[in-house]
């Protein structure tokens, strides 16, 4: 009985203890929500960093955007005019290499390429509507095969040997983001923080004692499926059909394109993939889960392989919950249906 | 009138009935409120700024103005959801009622985001 009143009391001193040195913001970039989150610096210090960081994202979005003036924009103008060479930053010329390569890697089913078809699906607004299907349009915007080994970079230009090669770096940018916060977080000294990006979420070191937590979102109801920790430089992604998408003749249509047919994958809810520490773990949080979703059922494990992910939940509907043999020793389930309906398999 | 105490160390069947009912109530609480705890608060943000942090057993209306005009919240003791939105998807609104620490409904075009807390938070962020 004395143990357990000694015990009582620690708890209510644990209580007591002085606030958390966390610090925590949001805003809106990207067409998203930005959450920064940094343990262990004074307040005014994480501030600064955190407005840096937001302030680099905004001038990343800027950049990048897809369907407002902006650098890709005017790149895209020129693909479409002719071929030829204009100036690109060195920066943009080194992500549109990586993601070249990350294209080559999932056999095309990660392609940045292909903006006009993303632009005749109606994804290219800030509130997009259903849309009329066009048959014939996605027909021949396939057909145009645009592919990212059709841009050439050479001394600083760049041209697109392909006119139909539309740039669209909605599923690479928030990852890249991810990478260049961690770095400038690094750089400054900062020990731990969590940064999510629209979900994309990359950590360095830890909160206080414990790993960072993070929730994975249920795809069809209000709360987190699973929790799990992640470790220091992992990052984690999810690809859904429940963020952007429009509902015609009562079928979903999702943001996520399969380049192959033209037309928004099938028949998955969500594709959340854990990426191990490496230089753009971020990036790969945000491209590899794309090549999952759109791969046919019997293929996500092989897509996965391809991409090289160990970590990987997809899930296609609520009894049919597919999770990796590695990723199921990270997570806990939150949600006892999921965790009923969740079968193992070997990437 | 004395009370006699019973000092034999030999626990009784009423003192079983006791510890057995107590450690039931322990693990079926655990199991509620450990994975799934209720909420007690919410916080509410527009843009970078925090409006405030609401208690949530009440029964209130909140009027937000956000980037594209007026969002309603509706507190209902324990529980909160976007009543009305004047964006286009309405994916806020269909999101529906929360009520468990850790949820999040986030309107992206008004640009305003509710978040339950509790008194542990189950995940410091969330993955969608």
């Amino acid at each position: 009985m004395r143990l357990f009143i000694i015990l009582v009391l620690g708890l209510y001193l644990a209580g007591c203890t002085k606030p958390e040195p966390l610090y925590n913001t949001q805003s809106y970039v990207f067409g998203t929500l930005v959450d920064i989150t940094i343990y262990g610096e004074p307040e005014s210090r994480a501030q600064e960093i955190s407005n840096q960081i937001i302030h680099d994202f905004q001038d990343l979005h800027n950049r990048l955007h897809a369907w407002r003036p902006s650098e890709l924009k005017t790149l895209n103008d020129e693909f479409s005019r002719g071929s030829t060479p204009v100036t690109i930053a060195p920066d943009i010329a080194a992500m549109l290499g990586d993601a070249t390569k990350l294209s080559i890697q999932s056999k095309g089913s990660f392609n940045p390429a292909i903006g006009e078809l993303i632009e005749a699906w109606g994804f290219h607004h800030d509130e997009f509507k259903s849309i009329k299907i066009d048959e014939n349009k996605i027909k021949n915007l396939v057909q145009a095969n645009p592919q990212m080994t059709d841009i050439v970079i050479e001394n600083g230009k760049v041209f697109s040997k392909n006119p139909n090669v539309q740039l669209d770096l909605g599923g690479y940018a928030k990852g890249y983001a991810l990478d260049i916060a961690l770095a400038y977080l690094r750089n400054q000294g900062v020990k731990n923080a969590l940064v999510n990006i629209g979900g994309n979420i990359i950590a360095l070191g830890k909160h206080g004692k414990l790993p960072w937590r993070v929730g994975i979102q249920h795809p069809r109801k209000p709360n987190a499926i699973a929790t799990l920790d992640l470790e220091s430089g992992w990052a984690i992604g999810t690809s859904g059909d429940y963020q952007r998408y429009f509902e015609l003749d009562g079928k979903r249509y999702c943001h996520i394109i399969d380049p192959a047919t033209g037309y928004p994958a099938q028949g998955v809810q969500a594709v959340t993939v854990l990426i191990s520490p490496q230089n753009n773990a971020g990036t790969l949080s945000d491209v590899a889960s794309k090549p999952i979703f759109i791969a046919k059922p019997d293929a996500r494990a092989k897509a996965a392989k391809t991409m090289g992910v160990e970590n990987f939940l997809v899930i296609e509907s609520a009894d049919k919950i597919l999770v990796s043999t590695a990723m199921v020793k990270r997570i806990t389930w939150l949600d006892k249906d999921a965790a009923k309906h969740a079968l193992q398999i070997q990437p | 009138m004395r009370f006699k105490f019973n000092h034999n160390p030999k626990p009784l069947p009423g003192d079983w009935l006791v510890i057995i009912t107590s450690l039931a109530l322990v693990i079926v609480m655990f199991q509620q409120f450990w994975s799934f705890e209720h909420a007690s608060k919410l916080k509410i943000r527009q843009g970078n700024q925090v409006i405030g942090t609401y208690d949530l057993n009440q029964k209130r209306e909140l009027h937000i103005k956000g980037k594209i005009g007026e969002s309603i919240i509706s507190i209902e003791q324990g529980k909160v959801r976007f009543k009305q939105s004047p964006c286009h998807n309405q994916y806020c609104v269909h999101q529906g009622w929360l009520s468990l620490a850790g949820q999040v409904a986030i309107c992206l075009p008004n640009q305003i985001s509710l978040q339950l807390i509790g008194v542990k938070s189950t995940y410091d962020s969330l993955n969608y």
